[in-house]
């Protein structure tokens, strides 16, 4: 790991997790319920990302910095992207609702985001 | 709203930095199990949950809410990463897909304690987070 590509985690780090407050932002002006589907929409849709560009670019999925795209998309802008920590904050505020609810938002987050990762690669390989 | 954006792109940019400090400093585990990425997923969440609880009873603004737990936690925590390298590893053998199973389930199950327990320790019993 070079000083250039923790840069490159930076700005890709810095520029995903903008990209997430973003799309935070428009899917709660425009959906008003309580359940939380942005963080949902934002973990699915950068697991199949990362599933499609890793096979397609021909990474090994412990590789994270030999390349600048690497470095800077799937390491820094991918990560910054998806969020882990939020999903389960949204779980425990879902539990206060129904315990239930938090379970399911669990196994729907976790099933959704296997099913598009692997989805992705499967797709690269068909196209590539 | 800029100062928002300065601000998640700060905490965002520090938050995949401290992943990356975090990762090298944690060996992987054999078998493949990706304990790196749980070690940053679950110390996110725990942190996330004590910002949440600060946020809430008002000891942190909303700026610092912003930066740390929207950027800095969001940014050291990742799903995309999680995820792929299950489903890699489901994909590779039985045995693999047995560690990707158990990884999965560590990785919510602690999660979900790392979550409460920095709700609690931040005093969110009664305020809503």
């Amino acid at each position: 790991m070079t000083p250039l590509d923790l840069a490159w985690v930076c700005l890709g780090g810095g520029l995903g997790s903008l990209l997430r407050w973003w799309v935070g932002r428009m899917v709660g002006e425009r959906y008003h319920g309580d359940l939380p589907v942005s963080t949902l929409l934002i973990n699915v849709s950068g697991a199949f990302v990362i599933g499609y560009l890793s096979v397609r670019l021909g990474v090994d999925w412990r590789d994270r910095y030999s390349t600048a795209v690497m470095a800077g998309l799937l390491t820094g802008g991918l990560g910054g992207y998806t969020t882990f920590s939020t999903m389960q904050l949204d779980a425990a505020t879902l539990t206060r609702q129904a315990p239930g609810r938090a379970v399911s938002y669990l196994v729907i987050s976790i099933g959704a985001g296997l099913a598009a990762a692997a989805l992705g690669a499967a797709l690269a390989h068909v196209s590539g | 709203m800029i100062n928002t954006i300065i601000l998640v792109f700060v905490g965002g940019a520090m938050g995949a930095l401290i992943r990356e400090f975090l990762m090298i400093g944690v060996p992987p585990v054999a078998d493949g199990f990706p304990l790196d990425i749980l070690v940053a997923n679950i110390a996110a969440t725990f942190l996330l949950g004590l910002t949440a609880a600060f946020h809430a009873r008002k000891i942190v603004t909303d700026s610092v809410n912003t930066l740390v737990g929207t950027g800095i936690m969001g940014g050291l925590s990742t799903f995309s990463s999680f995820v792929y390298g299950a489903v890699v590893l489901i994909g590779a053998s039985v045995q693999s897909a047995l560690v990707a199973i158990l990884y999965l389930l560590v990785s919510v199950a602690l999660g979900y304690v790392a979550i409460t327990l920095g709700l609690r320790m931040g005093g969110a019993g009664s305020a809503r987070p």
